[in-house]
């Protein structure tokens, strides 16, 4: 049997027990050609040094467990073939989120952001389970289909100079998620939204750097709703001055 | 001192069935609390990976008698009829709830829920959302739950114990894996939703939280696993990462073919008859494995395969209906359906056996409901068809909300001294398990070892030799496992420990899988037996129950409850 | 290592019970990789800023009889006014082209009954509008309309 190739891992460490601050730690191992930046990480962890700690779950794309930054960009280690890679790697816990231990970063204050754009279905009176599903043309499901695609994996936050800069900012997966119950038929939630939009955490705030949409792996496009977000946030602004209680969609 | 938390419910779990459970608890009763405890946040469920589909009669040409023959005989005749009664009557209003609450299921011209079909099912029943149905499904729910503040969410917490007192389960030990605690969370009512336990396998499509943590909870706490012999080989998975490719595929028309480039499910008979392609899983996949065995099978570096071609179907059809398959073949396969072949073979794909649970979802431990994956009510008996178990997840997880509602208003708090003092010794039994230096056993070589037994013993053919030496090698694994070496001492996020305790999991649940096996001399659904070929109704028309004692795993048999359809010869 | 962010990006409003690093900027940011483009986009803002007390001069000069016009007329052909003109000219270039390139996406798929024309109409559309425009300014002020 041929020997391995090998390839260098730079991997940050942060352990708040024993760490002031986060350090970088060298691995050197032998790696098969068709791996991903996963498999190489599970190779450390089960062979090397069991005390790297790092979130996956799926490993084929859909959950959004894997996040991190690998050579200075944000990718789903799963996804990543090592074939792209140098014969150093550099991985690392994605960019402006606090690190909780080693490549796990902290989700809280996404999924307090999460919240606040109501991602739910909203609706003045709720339908019977008796009167069936409601109708929605193939059309009308085009029209947020692809900001539902977003697997809530941050290598958008991870991305955007906005969230690095601005702790208020909703961020582009939020607003996406938001924006997609939005336009969604069946949703009347439209109004609440807009106002939420226009509020602390403005969609203002972003300046369409589209580093969100650049790195998404998804093809969700967060820039796009983001900024579409802009738009349906000033007609309602402005509908709401001359109509009672804002324009309906 | 350990911390003390209180809620009504617990669910342990938070994919489709312990999502659903908990809405059904806030919807019954909005002044519950509920907690929801997930080793993970809900998002990264497994339900998440779902490509196909969830059935429920929807068209006008379909009724509950169809829907419930399919599954009875696809389950081949081992499914509780009663269970599949309810269910099939359940479907539709779940997956039409789901709708409500925004789920983007794909649509017919006129705006009605589209339906595909899918392996057998006598006409098109499952309603999709592309092929992603189980994320759209898990995010649809989870976004949905968001509203609700009754639910509080426990996440990245792994329940290491079931905390009983005089004969109800009150509570849970739970790790908290952020901060490495152990704290107690007490309730009147608790939901294993925690999925299956494909991990105990070297090939599957399962991702690596699939490690049967609510099963041997149970097991561990005097309740039964059911039928766990039943292991579902999913026939269409990537070679290598197992990396499922839905039966849609096949249900959009999809072809398998041999080396030869035949069509081996038409030109030889497997029992599929002219179904083909839309035959079974557990049938499909006995096909493949003896179309490798007969030699026209594919060499790869990752042992033989067959191909699934899609090419026919063309670029439009397969980037509107498939596109998430066009793009996992191209970044773990390397090929594009659209003018290659993929890659295939089977792959453990779910567990028709469990937590053994009835039409209620209530166990054998008051207090204790089971729903999903991780239970057998038994919905699926033998073998399962394809996108029942989504729907599953709901009817029953829905269930076991409402009924674990009314069994906490009925029962009172139990002796909170002896619960606190059963959480205490968790809390000290982890922190000896956390770092232990001491023995020479690494983790993952006992884990590797225990999925390559259960492939040779309890793949997709066995027989009695290779099932006993696995159960042997499970009782040998488990006294190994006792003498692990662990090398992370931390307390904050420590994964090495939760993976330690992740293969303690994985040792219950296998050898309860292998005892299962060696004991049911006839093939049945997905337990195939070279040396018992036939099904025998005669002497196994029952459940395997599987008990844990420290001796060894004790078997004993349930009755099926029959119904309307008579046990017949299998035949599509 | 990288430079840190805002101390308090992706925060929780309930701080986590254990002590966390502080949020790291991305590495790339904001000179390298594809943030040059955009940090760049962002500082044409400069140019901008400094045209707008151009056009304040010039509209003044317009207002304070001939011999002032002239004056800026002739200031106008330094080498170092032209330059800035070129380097304007560049930006603007450069930013309008970004931002013809963005702009397609950020429209609503309908406002009430009414859908935006295809993405690619839209971006025709932009930049049949900006060279139109371009054309008849051009046209105009060097005296070959209206004159």
């Amino acid at each position: 049997m041929s020997e391995r190739p090998k390839k260098k891992f730079i991997v940050t460490r942060f352990d708040p027990d024993t760490d002031d601050v986060p350090r970088t730690q060298e691995y050197e191992i032998p790696v098969e050609k068709d791996w991903k930046v996963l498999d190489a990480l599970n190779f450390i962890k089960d062979e090397v040094d069991g005390t790297l700690s790092h979130r996956w779950s799926c490993r084929m794309a859909v959950c959004g467990s894997c996040g991190m930054m690998v050579d200075g960009e944000p990718k789903l280690t799963c996804k990543e073939p090592l074939s792209s890679y140098g014969d150093t790697v550099e991985v690392a816990p994605l960019s402006n989120f606090p690190v909780i231990r080693d490549l796990v970063v902290e989700l809280e204050g996404f999924m307090d952001k999460f919240k606040s754009v109501k991602p739910w279905i909203v609706r003045a009176k709720r339908l019977a389970v008796e009167e069936g599903p409601m109708r929605q043309s193939p059309e009308e499901l085009e029209e947020f289909k692809q900001f539902s695609m977003c697997i809530n994996c941050m290598l958008c936050y991870a991305a955007c100079p906005v969230v690095a800069n601005e702790p208020d900012f909703i961020g582009p997966a939020a607003i996406a998620l938001g924006h997609r119950y939005s336009l969604d038929s069946r949703d009347e939630g439209a109004a609440e939204r807009n106002e939420i939009f226009r509020g602390e955490g403005t969609v203002f705030s972003c300046s369409f750097a589209n580093e969100c949409s650049e790195v998404c792996p998804k093809h969700v496009d967060p820039a796009a709703a983001v900024n579409q977000a802009k738009f349906a946030a000033v007609i309602d602004w402005a509908t709401g001055l001359v109509l009672p209680r804002g324009g309906e969609r | 001192m350990i911390e003390v938390l209180r809620h009504d419910i617990l669910i342990v779990g938070g994919g489709a069935a312990g999502l659903r459970a908990a809405i059904a608890v806030v919807e019954t009763d909005p002044t519950l609390s509920v907690a929801l405890v997930s080793k993970v946040y809900p998002m990264r469920s497994h339900t998440v990976s779902a490509e196909g589909g969830a059935a429920a009669v929807a068209r006008v040409d379909d009724t509950f008698e169809m829907h419930g023959y399919d599954t009875v005989k696809g389950s081949d005749f081992l499914g509780d009829q009663d269970v599949i009664q309810y269910f099939v009557e359940e479907a539709p209003k779940e997956l039409t709830l789901l709708e409500h609450w925004g789920c983007p299921w794909s649509r017919n011209e006129d705006g009605t829920v589209a339906t595909r079909a899918f392996g057998g099912m006598s006409t098109k029943r499952t309603w999709y959302a592309a092929d992603k149905v189980g994320f759209h499904m898990l995010h649809s729910l989870f976004q949905h739950s968001l509203q609700f503040d009754q639910i509080v969410r426990y996440d990245e917490n792994f329940v290491t114990r079931l905390l009983v007192d005089d004969g109800a389960v009150r509570g849970v030990a739970t790790l908290d894996i952020r901060e490495g605690v152990v704290r107690v969370i007490l309730g009147r009512a608790v939901i294993m939703a925690t999925g299956g336990a494909g991990k105990i396998f070297p090939f599957t499509t399962n991702g690596t939280i699939k490690t049967g943590d609510g099963m041997a909870l149970a097991y561990r706490s005097g309740v039964a696993l059911k039928d766990m012999e039943f292991v579902q080989y999913h026939p269409t998975g990537l070679p290598g990462t197992g990396i499922l490719i839905t039966e849609a595929t096949r249900g959009e028309g999809g072809h398998l073919k041999n080396s030869r480039g035949e069509r081996f499910l038409v030109e030889y008979d497997y029992g599929v008859g002219n179904k083909a392609e839309l035959g079974p899983r557990d049938m499909i996949s006995r096909a493949i494995t003896q179309e490798i065995e007969a030699g026209r099978g594919v060499e790869g570096s990752y042992g033989t395969f067959v191909y699934l071609d899609l090419r026919h179907l063309g670029e439009e059809k397969i980037n509107k209906r498939l596109p998430m398959v066009r793009e996992l073949a191209k970044i773990y396969a390397g090929v594009d359906p659209v003018s290659e072949p993929i890659p295939i073979r089977p792959v453990v794909h779910y567990m028709m056996g469990g937590i053994d649970t009835d039409i209620t979802a209530g166990t054998s431990l008051p207090g204790l409901y089971a729903a999903g994956e991780v239970a057998s009510a038994s919905l699926n008996g033998a073998n399962r068809l394809g996108s029942n178990s989504l729907t599953e997840c709901l009817v029953f997880g829905a269930e076991a909300g409402r009924n674990a509602v009314v069994f906490a208003k009925g029962i009172g708090d139990g002796n909170q001294a002896a619960l606190v003092a059963q959480g205490e010794e968790e809390a000290a039994r982890v922190d000896a398990l956390r770092g232990r230096q001491k023995g020479g056993e690494k983790l993952s070589h006992i884990r590797n070892e225990m999925t390559r037994s259960m492939e040779s013993g309890c793949g997709v053919y066995r027989e009695q030799a290779s099932m006993d030496d696995t159960v042997r090698k499970m009782a040998e694994l488990k006294g190994r496992y006792a003498d692990i070496g662990l090398q992370d001492s931390s307390k904050v996020f420590n994964t090495e420990l939760v993976a330690a305790m992740e293969l303690g999991a994985m040792l219950d649940v296998a050898e309860a899988v292998a005892a299962s096996a060696a004991s049911r001399r006839e093939s049945r659904g997905a337990h195939t037996r070279k040396d018992a070929p036939n099904r025998d109704d005669q002497n196994f028309l029952h459940h395997t129950l599987c008990h844990f004692d420290p001796t060894g795993p004790r078997i004993g048999r349930k009755e099926v409850t029959l119904g309307k359809w008579e046990p017949e010869e299998r035949k599509y | 290592m990288s430079r840190p962010a805002n101390p308090n990006a992706m925060q929780p409003e309930r701080p986590g019970r254990t002590r966390t690093a502080p949020p790291q900027l991305p590495p790339k940011f904001p000179f390298s990789g594809r943030y040059r483009a955009y940090t760049l986009f962002d500082w044409t803002g400069l140019i901008y800023l400094l045209l707008g007390f151009l056009a304040l001069r010039v509209v003044w000069a317009l207002g304070s009889g001939e011999p002032a016009w002239n004056h800026v007329i002739r200031d106008f052909e330094h080498p170092l006014y032209i330059a800035f003109h070129v380097l304007s000219l560049a930006s603007l270039i450069f930013a309008g082209v970004r931002f013809f390139r963005f702009f397609p996406k950020s429209q609503l798929p309908r406002v009430g009954p009414v859908k935006p024309p295809p993405q690619p109409v839209i971006l025709a559309g932009l930049y049949a509008a900006w060279i139109g425009v371009t054309v008849v300014f051009s046209l105009v002020l060097t005296g070959v309309l209206f004159q």
